[in-house]
């Protein structure tokens, strides 16, 4: 039997504990709205039974202090979805706007292409109009009108590409600074959290920490690596070293070509912060993929229609009998040297109408066979191997296509975010849930879309199925 | 075609899967299963009368394709966040495996920290 001393000095520890235990509770209550606060729970340890004449009597409990019920693994997979749906979003808000330069009569001012497509069967009709009277002034007016819309469609389209293309290294820009405060600020919360509890978790200061790393992960693709004392160590996704315990090494930038580079030290990190996720990682596909993707393009449709156009303009006889020479070209458009530039380089350098060179060489100034043959090129494959419409029209679909994907990404990323945040939430907030009912409807949701998508896989091949059958009947 | 779904008090094609997509979002099991009873009775009911019915559900099945994209990336996402929560079940049901660093604080037996 234990002494009368012994006894109550188990029930005053007791006490001492249920009190820790309290105040820990009393904290998670009072943090219950704090964002980012992780539920604290009690830790309790016996005490060492103490031994008298060979008997052992325990000596009650002590409260060893809070463990915060977090999940590294969790957390680690909730940011990496973040730095995917941040990417896809940004890049899905860039090409959203790329997208509206090519919708026509949106009735959007961002809609200043115009109507590309249209243009191009405006133009390319004038000539079959001009074949009728090819010595008709007022048809010759029209020839250059729409090769003038058709040019400053296409001129404005790639201007506003360009601006569009400097918001956007204007916005990857801003970033950085955001990348080191936050950066700065991890490492210094590792300082402290190395100092203070190295073998144990730090409560608070790992909350902030987490929400830190939380704010990063939106910016740019990071990893993170818990290292010795509870340290931590961020990479980039490609690996480089951004910060390791209590120091971090800044992102700096320079201009190279127009657009702005990032460097961590003295390593040019552009290429793979593109491919690395978070706002950064959508800005920098946007800017250096996408848009230079669509500029292609157009510079390849601007390259084709011009020089196509003129060098038959070129070889024909004009109204006033004469025909094109090196000296002396009678080009309608602004005759581009290179595919690249031709788009914002693109205009119409004719001024008068009648060096339109509707007749064959040779041929009378009535003659319309020249006419005919720059009407015939809306139907021959002159660009890249397509005809000048179905370029077009391609490249408006392969734009929507990679709209289309984008979105399908970033919704599905996003609900992926939104999941993790409930379980993560039913982990490490303070609320009634508690793990397992967190994961059994993680898993009877999973299993019930299951069965609604396998569902609905047979139900849309069977509507097909049926509407094709409709169709043959 | 309209009274094809009407008569089962459904909304289009779009509208269901799109519904469904939102619901794997938020985790709602219980719309998903209600979701799941619907269309299974609409699968058995499918067949329509007429012509012009199977040509409409069939110009419902083309709309939805993009949507059925959306809620199977979504599917695939959540597959691998259970699989994520499974294996972090097992790491906490494994912690005796971990005890030196659970002596060390590292975590508590059963805590949420799956920091192993």
């Amino acid at each position: 039997m234990g002494t009368i001393n012994s006894a109550f000095s188990l029930i005053s520890g007791a006490l001492d504990a249920d009190q820790s235990a309290l105040s820990i509770v009393a904290n998670n209550v009072a943090n219950a709205n704090t964002p980012g606060y992780t539920e604290e729970t009690p830790n309790w340890s016996e005490n060492s039974p103490v031994e008298i004449n060979g008997a052992s009597y325990g000596s009650g409990v002590t409260e060893t202090g809070p463990t915060s019920l977090r999940d590294r693994v969790l957390e680690e997979r909730l940011n990496q979805q973040q730095q995917l749906a941040s990417a896809s979003s940004a890049r899905l808000t860039a090409l959203t706007g790329v997208q509206a330069l090519f919708t026509p009569d949106s009735g959007s001012a961002s809609a200043t292409a115009g109507d590309i497509g249209s243009d191009i069967t405006g133009f390319f009709n004038s000539f079959a109009s001009l074949e009728a009277n090819p010595t008709d002034n007022a048809l010759r007016q029209q020839v250059l009108s729409s090769a003038s819309t058709l040019a400053g469609d296409v001129s404005n389209a790639a201007a506003s590409l360009n601006e569009q293309r400097a918001a956007l290294d204007q916005e990857a820009s801003g970033v950085t600074s955001q990348v080191n405060s936050l950066t700065s600020a991890i490492a210094q919360l590792n300082l402290q959290i190395q100092s203070t509890s190295p073998n144990a978790d730090a409560g608070t200061l790992e909350d902030d920490r987490q929400q830190d790393i939380g704010q990063l992960s939106q910016l740019f693709g990071i990893n993170h690596i818990t290292t010795e004392n509870n340290g931590l160590s961020i990479t980039t996704t490609s690996g480089q070293l951004v910060l390791t315990g209590g120091s971090s090494f800044q992102l700096t930038t320079g201009t190279v070509g127009g657009a702005t580079q990032f460097y961590l030290g003295t390593t040019d990190v552009t290429t793979q912060l593109a491919g690395g996720g978070g706002e950064l990682g959508g800005y920098l596909t946007a800017r250096d993929q996408d848009i230079p993707s669509v500029m292609n393009s157009l510079d390849q449709l601007a390259y084709s229609v011009s020089t196509q156009v003129n060098a038959l303009n070129n070889t024909g006889t004009d109204l006033d009998g004469s025909t094109g020479t090196v000296a002396n070209p009678h080009y309608i458009f602004n005759e581009p040297t290179a595919v690249a530039d031709s788009a914002s380089g693109m205009s119409v350098t004719m001024t008068d109408p009648n060096q339109i060179a509707a007749a064959a060489l040779g041929q009378g100034t009535g003659d319309n066979t020249n006419a005919t043959a720059m009407a015939g090129l809306a139907n021959q494959s002159i660009v890249n191997g397509q005809t000048p419409t179905d370029y077009y029209s391609n490249f408006v679909s392969t734009l929507g296509s990679t709209v289309s994907s984008v979105q399908t990404e970033n919704t599905a990323q996003n609900a992926s975010v939104t999941q993790l945040t409930t379980q993560n939430n039913a982990l490490s907030s303070v609320n009634l849930d508690d793990e397992a009912s967190s994961m059994s409807t993680l898993e009877r949701s999973y299993q019930a879309a299951s069965q609604v998508f396998t569902m609905l896989n047979t139900i849309m091949a069977s509507a097909l199925n049926l509407g094709e059958q409709a169709t043959v009947s | 075609m309209d009274e094809f779904w009407e008569r089962r008090g459904q909304r289009e094609l779009k509208e269901l899967v799109v519904e469904a997509s939102r619901a794997l979002a938020r985790l709602d099991a219980d719309r998903l299963e209600e979701l799941a009873l619907s269309c299974q009775a609409l699968n058995r009911e499918l067949p329509p009368a007429s012509a012009g019915e199977r040509v409409s559900l069939a110009s419902q099945a083309r709309e939805a394709v993009g949507e059925m994209a959306v809620f199977a990336r979504v599917l695939e996402a959540t597959r691998a966040n259970l699989q994520v929560m499974n294996r972090l079940r097992e790491l906490r049901g494994g912690l005796l495996e971990y005890g030196e660093r659970t002596a060390q604080g590292w975590a508590r037996t059963g805590s949420g920290d799956g920091n192993h």
